[in-house]
């Protein structure tokens, strides 16, 4: 009994030492995979920094706003963020890889899954981004044509855009990472729809006044003459 | 002479020259008309077919000869009447024809006539001639010779009257109202013409009659006149020609052509001063549209075009702005104008460029029209301003670089009119005997190209089709005649001128270029690209084989 | 892969007809058929009665149009091809047409109109105004004639306009111009002017045409280069300056045009004005009274709300343009009351200045920044005509100096900010 208890015990052990010394060189392999990755991650962010710089990359992402956006959220500059981006993805893909040396099955296909899942997730970060980047671009492009045309409410208008175009892309993100594509689809079309539905309600029902004086004023110009004593600011040009 | 063909003007080469110029025989320093004959051969080999002689009757010669004095003879100075007959005889020989003046509107104030008219109110030639108590009739009337006269009458002291004259006071104006002058004048004529001249050059024809209310010129008397003398012309020497010479716009000048029962031939006044203007603004447009102005005239019938002329460079058939536009360019020297023209030679009007000159020439004998070379043109003699009226135009022919420029064996101080003697145009530089030696030279080109001109008979009778290339520096038409086409390109302007031609409906012709006879591509669907050096001008005859 | 031309083949084809010339008039157009051909008569009569022995032509640069403009335009020209007219001319004249792409841009169709005239070795250039309908023949003569005779670069027009007309001008270019780079004129953005064909050979060579100062405001953009480039100016009085009754103003467009343009013009010269610029001089020839003084209809009322307006709903975006200060006495000022409202101009030069900087440092998109100056020019337009309501010429004038003098005055407040030293 002893004996086979020994047996058995050393079978275990050999068993042990030999996984140990299966896994071992794997893991060694792996840990200079990892090493390797971050100096070459390292290089790679020097360089992508170097290049941004004499681009003058934080210039433009001024003009952008990108650079204001980053601001806002206590992030560095877009040179450092990209060069930052750049070298985390290859840094990563090399521990990645580096896991998938060890002997570990399910590991293994699990990072196989997230290797496929990745470029989804780079797509849905960077639609998020420029996607938020778009909407204070744009809001704000509205807000000025609104003030300058002497609408009323431009701030109501530039929000309105400004939250249309953000769930909109937030719907687009989700749908790219593949989270409740539908649902959230759904959610947004009812969202859309009702902000759009409203809105309609709003300007006609309040706009009808303005709607008939333009009308009024474009097409019968004949019957009603303009009064000689309103003043018109723009008479004269500017120029 | 015998004429084969009644339409001979159409394919002249007409030479304008004064006998008194060209060379003298006799040693008095004129020339004379045994001079004359000695240089048919040049003439000849010019390539000349006719010979226009400026007067050369008997003359005080105050207008150089156009004042005459006896119309039945020849001035002694240029020899005897048998001398005339010896050089007619020596040009026909030579299939040269000859054109003589007739002087018909007015004579010298030495010619028996006048005399007689003026001597007494009740001369039987005192109608012979217009006289007035006063010198108001005819108000409105122009006056042609500005810089010399003030009025168009003459107030006569023997007579105590005044007389009609439309040029100098010293010529007298005939009257044909009365049928004896016609007649007179048709007698005169039949002279000529039996002796053998084979043409008459009829000067001043636009002022032959007089009416109140008009402005006296171009009447319908005039042209009865005309019709009368043509009638009888055709009817006793058939195949002679009569041209005009009426400084008229072109719808004016289409009336002395009648239904080709008038003249044979007319100059085409209007057309020269626009040539010259054309070259000066590197635009086609004055040629053009004073062709497009040009009546049509009847079959029969031909334009006379010339370059230069013995009388200034008329600017009369021009607009003020263009007047005063060719004075600033061709006559900056106030000398070099005279009533309402510019007394200047070719040479020295285009700046002895003989690209221009060829250029000139090119178009002189490719427009629809003969062509009229002045004396010594040919070479490319020039002018001297200093002798006074128009004589700086009529200098010594050159012939070589002797003595006299090989023009006279007399003393140079026994000249008719001094010699040029300045290093560009001075008889030493320009003169026939250097030219001849030199394929190069103008006179060898001028004889190449009247070869041309001569061996086309498209380009004397053939119609005319302007092609408007975008281009308005480049002038280009077609001339017809039967199934012959010709095109003529001409680059009006200084500078190299690409142009193209819409040649669509001579599809498939192949160009042949008529100096060289090389040919050019074959005319396709596209715009035919021609691209042609300052002043150019190329000819080509189409072929489909 | 070459460069795609400006000028199309068939237009080139066309150029190699007209050939060398002496006038190029030049004539950039959309849609203006109700006017150009007035406008093209008008230059023909003028060319053949004051340079009828010139080589001329006149080439129209068209955005798209669609009805019939350029054919109006090509309606000009003299040449022995049209059937006899009662116009007699002595020569040929021209008059050509292109299409250019991208349109319509005038920034676009002066480059057409350089080039073109550039290959044609023209002498001098006019450029007129398609809706110049008050333009006659004696302009072309005014124009052209310092060129030829007295040997000048550019000849800017001098009009007479009614007292207001020019409110952008008057306040925004004219004292940039005078301040920053020495140089006054009446008019810095002409749109009837002339220049020498050397000029306009290198002005073309610049490196401006992809950018937006090559579609947009480019009149003002050659008229700063030349007067900084030392060229020869002058200023020629033409007549009363074409109001259109039905046009509407673009203020946007026009502040584009002009605050973009300077603004633009800082970053590219900015050793000239950072220094003291000598005067350029422009003497002006003909010039009478340029101030028409009749009553205009001025809604002022508005001009005031759309201020108070602008500066209530804008209040972000200028947080990002101004520095507190200023932004503080902007909202002051959009409180008070419309009987003591008062844009000084010590605060309007100050809001010029920053945001020319705002503009330089592209604090937030440069087209935004200079859309955000409008609702502000119309708080300034409002002080200005209060100001000058009742003012002759010469007090308007007067005025008009003074402005000049508080942008002076900030100048050195812009010169730190501009190199960071603030």
């Amino acid at each position: 009994m002893w004996q086979s208890f020994l047996g058995e015990l050393t079978r275990v052990m050999n068993e042990i030492v030999t996984g140990f010394a299966r896994f071992v060189p794997r893991f060694l392999e792996m840990l200079v995979l990892v090493l390797v990755g971050w100096v070459i991650a390292f290089v790679l962010r020097v360089i992508v920094r170097s290049v941004l710089r004499i681009a003058r990359f934080d210039k433009l992402s001024e003009h952008t706003g990108a650079a204001q956006l980053l601001r806002r959220a206590a992030l560095p500059t877009p040179a450092e963020m990209l060069a930052r981006v750049v070298f985390w993805v290859a840094w990563l893909g090399f521990i990645l890889v580096g896991i998938s040396v060890l002997p570990v099955p399910w590991l293994g296909e699990n990072i196989s899954s997230l290797f496929a899942f990745l470029p989804r997730l780079v797509a849905a970060f960077f639609i998020l981004f420029f996607g938020l980047l778009a909407a204070t671009f744009f809001s704000r492009a509205a807000l000025l044509s609104a003030v300058n045309a002497d609408l009323p409410s431009p701030r109501l208008i530039s929000q309105t855009l400004r939250t249309m175009m953000i769930l909109f892309v937030l719907s687009m993100t989700f749908e790219v990472v593949g989270i409740g594509s539908r649902t959230v689809l759904i959610a947004f079309g009812l969202a859309f729809g009702a902000l759009v539905f409203g809105l309609a309600l709003a300007f006609g029902l309040g706009g009808k006044d303005l709607a008939r004086k333009y009308l009024e004023k474009r097409f019968a110009r004949d019957h009603y003459p303009e009064e000689p004593s309103r003043e018109r600011e723009d008479e004269l040009s500017p120029l | 002479m015998a004429t084969q063909d009644s339409l001979w003007y159409k394919d002249a080469i007409i030479y304008q020259v004064h006998v008194r110029a060209f060379y003298d025989s006799s040693g008095d320093g004129n020339g004379d008309f045994r001079g004359l004959a000695q240089k048919l051969d040049y003439l000849q080999e010019l390539g000349v077919t006719v010979i226009w002689l400026m007067p050369f009757f008997p003359s005080p010669l105050r207008d150089d000869g156009y004042d005459i004095s006896d119309y039945r003879s020849v001035n002694p100075t240029y020899g005897t009447l048998d001398d005339f007959k010896a050089f007619l005889e020596a040009a026909h020989q030579r299939g040269i024809r000859v054109i003589i003046e007739m002087v018909m509107n007015h004579t010298s104030d030495q010619h028996p006539w006048f005399q007689e008219s003026r001597s007494s109110r009740n001369n039987p030639k005192r109608d012979w001639y217009v006289w007035s108590d006063s010198d108001t009739r005819y108000k409105g009337t122009r006056i042609i010779f500005l810089d010399t006269e003030l009025s168009n009458w003459a107030w006569d002291p023997v007579s105590k009257q005044y007389y009609w004259h439309r040029f100098f006071s010293h010529q007298p104006d005939l009257n044909y109202d009365n049928p004896q002058v016609f007649e007179e004048m048709w007698q005169i004529m039949k002279f000529w013409a039996e002796m053998g001249v084979d043409a008459f050059r009829l000067d001043a024809v636009p002022y032959l009659v007089e009416r109140e209310g008009t402005n006296c010129e171009n009447l319908p008397e005039t042209h009865h006149i005309i019709k009368e003398l043509r009638a009888r012309l055709d009817k006793e020497f058939p195949g002679r020609m009569l041209l005009a010479e009426a400084n008229q716009w072109p719808t004016d000048l289409r009336a002395y052509f009648g239904n080709g029962d008038e003249f044979h031939m007319a100059f085409h006044f209007p057309l020269m001063p626009r040539m010259f203007m054309a070259l000066k603004l590197e635009d086609r447009k004055p040629i053009t549209e004073i062709l497009k102005q040009t009546p049509e005239i009847p079959e029969g019938c031909q334009w006379c075009l010339f370059l230069r002329n013995h009388d200034e460079l008329t600017l009369e058939m021009v607009t003020d702005m263009e007047r005063d536009y060719m004075y600033d360019e061709y006559a900056k020297d106030k000398a070099m104008r005279l009533n309402l023209g510019i007394r200047r030679r070719l040479a020295p009007l285009l700046d002895n460029d003989r690209r221009k000159i060829e250029l000139m020439n090119g178009l002189l004998m490719s427009l629809p029209g003969t062509p009229i070379i002045y004396y010594g043109d040919e070479i490319g003699m020039g002018d001297n301003v200093n002798l006074g009226d128009r004589h700086g135009v009529r200098t010594p022919m050159q012939w070589d670089g002797s003595w006299n420029g090989g023009f006279s064996p007399a003393d140079p101080e026994a000249l008719y009119s001094p010699l040029m003697l300045n290093p560009v145009y001075g008889f030493q530089a320009i003169n026939v005997q250097s030219q001849k030696r030199f394929d190069h030279s103008l006179l060898s080109w001028m004889k190449r190209l009247i070869r041309v001109r001569k061996a086309t008979p498209t380009l004397g009778r053939g119609s005319i089709q302007f092609l408007y290339p975008a281009n308005h520096r480049v002038l280009a038409y077609m001339r017809k005649l039967g199934n012959e086409t010709i095109l003529a390109v001409n680059n009006l302007s200084s500078k190299a001128q690409p142009v193209e031609l819409d040649l669509k409906q001579y599809k498939g012709n192949i160009l042949v270029e008529m100096f060289g006879r090389n040919i050019f591509p074959r005319i396709g669907d596209l715009p035919y690209l021609l691209t042609l050096g300052p002043y150019e001008f190329y000819w080509f005859r189409l072929r489909r084989i | 892969m070459p460069e795609e031309s400006i000028l199309s083949d068939g237009f080139v084809r066309e150029l190699m007809n007209v050939g060398e010339v002496d006038i190029v008039v030049g004539v950039p157009t959309y849609n203006d058929a109700r006017s150009v051909g007035q406008v093209v008569q008008a230059v023909r009569a003028g060319l053949l009665k004051y340079f009828p022995r010139e080589r001329s032509v006149i080439i129209n640069a068209d955005g798209g149009s669609r009805d019939g403009t350029q054919d109006l335009v090509c309606a000009a020209a003299i040449s022995d091809l049209s059937a006899t007219s009662d116009v007699h001319a002595l020569r040929t004249l021209h008059s050509i047409s292109t299409q250019y792409e991208n349109g319509p841009a005038n920034g676009i169709a002066m480059h057409t109109i350089l080039a073109a005239s550039d290959l044609l070795q023209a002498r001098a250039c006019a450029m007129v105004s398609p809706e110049s309908t008050t333009l006659e023949p004696e302009w072309i003569e005014r124009l052209l004639r310092p060129v030829f005779r007295d040997g000048k670069d550019l000849v800017l027009p001098v009009y007479r306009r009614h007292k207001f007309d020019g409110l952008l001008i008057r306040n925004l270019v004219f004292p940039m111009a005078k301040v920053l780079y020495g140089f006054s004129v009446r008019e810095p953005y002409p749109t009837d002017f002339a220049f020498s064909g050397e000029l306009g050979s290198q002005f073309l060579a610049q490196d401006i045409w992809n950018q937006e100062q090559g579609r947009r405001g480019t009149e003002l953009w050659m008229t700063l280069w030349a007067a900084i480039g030392k060229f020869r100016l002058a200023q020629s009085f033409l007549g009363p300056k074409t109001r259109r009754e039905d046009a509407p103003s673009d203020l946007v467009g026009a502040m584009r045009e002009t605050a973009g343009t300077l603004f633009t013009s800082l970053d590219a010269y900015s050793s000239i004005w950072h220094s003291q610029p000598e005067l350029v001089p422009a003497p002006c020839s003909g010039c009478e009274a340029a101030i028409s003084l009749e009553p205009s209809r001025l809604n002022r009322k508005r001009l005031y709300d759309m201020f108070t307006f602008g500066v209530k709903e804008l209040d972000p975006v200028f947080l990002s343009i101004l520095t507190t200060s200023t932004h503080d006495e902007l909202r002051t000022l959009a409180e008070s009351p419309e009987e003591r409202f008062a844009y000084s101009a010590e605060l309007w030069a100050r809001t010029v200045y920053e945001f020319a900087i705002a503009y330089h440092k592209a604090v937030i998109g440069r087209d935004h920044i200079v859309q955000a100056m409008v609702p502000l020019f119309r708080g300034r337009a409002y002080t200005f005509l209060s100001d000058n309501r009742e003012a002759s010429a010469e007090e308007m004038e007067r005025n008009i100096e003074g402005l000049c003098q508080a942008f002076e005055r900030e100048k050195p407040r812009l010169l730190e900010m501009w190199d960071g030293r603030r």
